[in-house]
């Protein structure tokens, strides 16, 4: 291995734009000795390092493999443009940062699912790390590769190019796939994959097989084999506080996206929006104690000299303690000159106590999501936020000294009228009026950024289609047209790439063909504006008889089979069902800290118990 | 209590950038629970200064930092520091120095620097260094902000010798305010372009009675 160090190090990296991304030896990286390893992991994030080193997910991992002796979890990124020349050019395998190993050389190879529109770069990685692309022609000397994430809960897309994915809280599910593997190791890779099947939240796609009418439309996804269970069932950890947290972070050289230290308080989240996927595979909601939080905080600090540290959540205004918690740990922070910061903070939960509190530790840029423009349109997705609860938060913010917001929203929402983007408008102008009200002269900065909604696999809006290409447009255009005139900055997201995100995000195994295609003509990085080529995935569509703008706005009917029913978030299909009609209905759910809606996490969650002994989702009940 | 620290930047660590070097120095220093001051005002930043700006991909054993910390420090402390530097840098030295001592950067006026050569180098690199020395002046060209400016970089060339035995050019240049020479500029007369990469810098020097100091070694008061 001594050979690709010293090549990549003396000969390739001088003639990188950004060495610093490839050098791998961070402080806090974990370089063993892979000879002496009995299992070797390479966590594979499909963008580039500034995006990838900024997941919590990755550090997560990474810190619970390395802490096993015998265990060894290296990282690799997808290289920019520039090296993946050079690597090209000279067939040059891509390795892993900490020991420049190829990727081929490892036993697992794991990536992470965040967003559709990296699924081609993970193609990339495939095949720069000289692995073969499609999972069942691989030799038994290749890595598994498995995915995680969000994506997993609709993979059938890439069902093709992975032996097996991983549903919900990999600190559960990992480590027994990780000492099944090092345990397993003279078996076949058919023998390894079947057993790992049995590990509960391990789906095999290849032991999974679609059935389809004379018409070609999906019947279902059944098992191959009796033994296997019909539905898959997401993974999850019980107890938050038990479950193993990074505390020694990579420390980049060059600055990177999220540059600072996060602390997780809470997973999942009880307001129920409609819209939100992560809302419903990160339930139930389990929260650190305050007293964990601030242990990990003062390690988080001691080991990576950062100066500044993030709490993050869905929502991290519901946190029970969140008044007390920034407070305490505000002070004690401060004392060593580290700011925290506090985003994701709903706008019903910032009172002006927390405005006081958040900008005595850090006066950084302040977001709030009302997502809709009217009442209707905000009950039909459930986020139960007034415009008396947004006035009143910006009015606290500017009078605590804040001069600029931002406000995201969505078009193309189910329902949605021009009703509701005048109603966006008018949302804007009374947020401005409210400027002057905090006794503020001049006017505040408003940036409104306007993406439009995707509907996602496993949400009460997966029925939904997006909104046809020419309807973004001319939505986004009385956007831009009445917002500047209220003298609002306004920011939108392209069209062509939310219809490729919502292509990818509710098809099936047909799409593996298309991505595999796309990758042959050179799709990768689709995230960055310099690198998605809307041409190329159009072709890649049409040459395998799909039409990318059709699959996007494709509605499906409350009874038709869906690609990704074999698995189970934990959340039942009926619930889905009953939240899908009262959204349409634009009537609310109830928080369901407040009171069980039954959505049947609670079955998932049977026998397992949380801290205080009870089910992790407290007081529930089942329809 | 102000101090100097001599580091070296070996490789990997050649890659970082000035700005990316800063950042690593002012996480390790936390990391160490060193007390730095910090300036006043409303963009408060830590008092660590550089004595020299070194181009990314050249290796050094002659780096400095100038650093102003709250409290007075032991040795323990720095051996802290070096124990939390990631692999590729070093701490070499450090003292104490006068409160009133002006900064680092603004004492420095030589470097010197040393590139291997490979051994069919040694001959034609020789020649063209006695070429060099017999010049009376050797005009170079610079892009600024300002625009285009020639500038006679012989005066500033204090000494230039292949040694055969080890195999390498070593040379000693102006280095500080105005009066700078570029090693790359040195290199580019000598029709060696491309080697940066292979270039070490040994040690900066501090003017001192009339001679060249060490930083470590200079006297202050």
């Amino acid at each position: 291995m001594l050979d690709y160090k010293v090549k990549f190090w003396d000969e390739i990296l001088p003639r990188v734009q950004k060495p610093t991304r490839y050098l791998g030896n961070e402080v806090n990286a974990v370089a063993k000795d892979l000879s002496r390893c009995s299992l070797k992991a390479v966590l594979a994030f499909p963008d580039l390092y500034e995006v990838g080193m900024s997941h919590l997910g990755l550090k997560i991992l990474y810190s619970l493999i390395n802490d096993h002796e015998q265990w060894a979890a290296e990282r690799v990124f997808m290289p920019d443009t520039d090296l993946e020349a050079i690597l090209q050019n000279e067939a040059f395998p891509l390795c892993s940062l900490e020991t420049v190993t190829p990727l081929a050389a490892f036993d697992l190879l794991g990536f992470t699912l965040q967003y559709e529109l990296s699924y081609a770069t993970i193609l990339q990685m495939l095949r720069l790390g000289g692995i073969t692309l499609l999972a069942l022609s691989r030799g038994e000397e290749e890595p598994l590769v498995v995915g995680g994430g969000p994506g997993a809960f609709n993979p059938e897309p890439l069902a093709h190019f992975f032996d097996f994915f991983m549903l919900g809280d990999a600190e559960e599910t990992l480590p027994q796939v990780l000492s099944f593997l090092e345990q397993n190791k003279h078996l076949s890779r058919a023998d390894k994959l079947f057993s790992l099947s049995r590990i509960a939240g391990v789906y095999v796609p290849s032991l999974y097989m679609p059935d389809f009418d004379q018409h070609g439309n999906l019947l279902g996804i059944r098992p191959l084999d009796a033994n296997l269970p019909r539905q898959v069932k997401r993974a999850v950890v019980a107890d938050l506080d038990a479950a193993a947290y990074p505390v020694k972070f990579v420390v980049p050289y060059g600055s990177i996206v999220h540059d600072r230290l996060v602390l997780e308080l809470f997973r999942g989240c009880t307001r129920g929006c409609r819209f939100c996927q992560a809302g419903i595979i990160y339930r139930p909601l389990r929260e650190r104690t305050p007293v964990k939080l601030k242990a990990l905080a003062k390690e988080l600090v001691r080991t990576s000299g950062y100066d500044e540290l993030a709490l993050s959540s869905l929502s991290s205004g519901d946190y029970s303690a969140i008044g007390q918690l920034v407070t305490e740990l505000g002070l004690e922070l401060a004392k060593e000159g580290v700011a925290l910061s506090l985003p994701s903070l709903r706008l019903d939960s910032f009172s002006g106590e927390l405005a006081e509190q958040v900008k005595q530790v850090r006066k950084s840029g302040l977001t709030f999501a009302p997502e809709a423009g009217t009442q209707r349109l905000r009950d039909v997705i459930n986020k139960n936020i007034s415009e008396a609860d947004l006035i009143s938060a910006v009015t606290d913010a500017f009078a605590a000294g804040w001069t600029g917001i931002k406000l995201y929203f969505m078009i193309g929402l189910p329902t949605e009228t021009d009703e509701d983007l005048e109603g966006i408008v008018d949302l804007v102008r009374k947020v401005m009026a409210a400027y002057r009200q905090a006794g503020c002269r001049g006017k505040p900065r408003v940036t409104v950024s306007v993406s439009v909604f995707i509907p996602k696999a496993h949400t009460p809006f997966q029925w939904a289609g997006l909104i046809r290409r020419d309807e973004i447009l001319r939505r986004q255009n009385i956007l831009r047209q009445s917002l500047r005139a209220a003298g609002a900055q306004f920011k939108w997201h392209g069209v062509e790439p939310s219809l490729l995100e919502a292509a990818l995000a509710r098809g099936g195994r047909e799409l593996n063909a298309v991505i595999a295609r796309a990758a042959e003509l050179g799709c990768k990085l689709d995230g960055w504006d310099e690198h998605f080529s809307f041409e190329n995935w159009q072709q890649a569509f049409r040459e395998n008889g799909l039409e990318m703008a059709e699959m996007a706005t494709r509605q499906y009917d409350l009874d038709d089979p869906l690609p990704w029913d074999h698995l189970d978030s934990g959340v039942t299909k009926t619930f889905l069902k009953k939240e899908y009609k009262l959204a349409l209905a634009a009537k609310v759910s109830e928080d369901c800290r407040e009171n069980c809606l039954g959505c049947g996490m609670s079955l998932l969650l049977e026998g397992k118990n949380g801290k205080d002994g009870k089910g992790a989702c407290q007081n529930a009940r089942l329809d | 209590m102000r101090v100097w620290i001599k580091f070296a930047k070996e490789s990997p660590m050649r890659f970082l950038s000035h700005l990316d070097l800063m950042r690593v120095w002012q996480r390790a220093i936390r990391r160490a629970c060193l007390p730095v001051a910090y300036t006043a005002g409303f963009n408060r930043h830590p008092k660590i200064s550089f004595a020299s700006a070194l181009a990314v991909g050249v290796t050094s054993e002659g780096e400095y930092l100038d650093i102003q910390f709250t409290e007075r420090l032991d040795g323990a402390a720095f051996e802290r520091l070096d124990e939390t530097l990631p692999h590729g840098l070093k701490m070499l030295a450090w003292r104490q120095v006068p409160e009133s001592t002006p900064a680092l950067m603004s004492l420095v006026c030589a470097a010197q620097w040393e590139l291997p050569l490979q051994v069919d180098e040694s001959r034609c690199v020789q020649e063209a260094v006695q070429k060099l020395l017999a010049a009376s002046s050797l005009t170079v060209e610079r892009e600024s902000k300002k625009g285009r400016k020639t500038v006679d970089i012989r005066p500033l060339i204090y000494s230039l010798a292949v040694d055969e035995k080890a195999s390498c050019l070593s040379m000693l240049l102006a280095s500080g305010g105005e009066s700078v020479v570029r090693p790359g500029e040195v290199l580019k007369l000598l029709c060696l372009p491309s080697v940066l990469g292979r270039l070490h810098r040994i040690e900066l020097y501090l003017a001192s009675g009339g001679s060249f100091r060490e930083p470590m070694a200079v006297l202050l008061n």
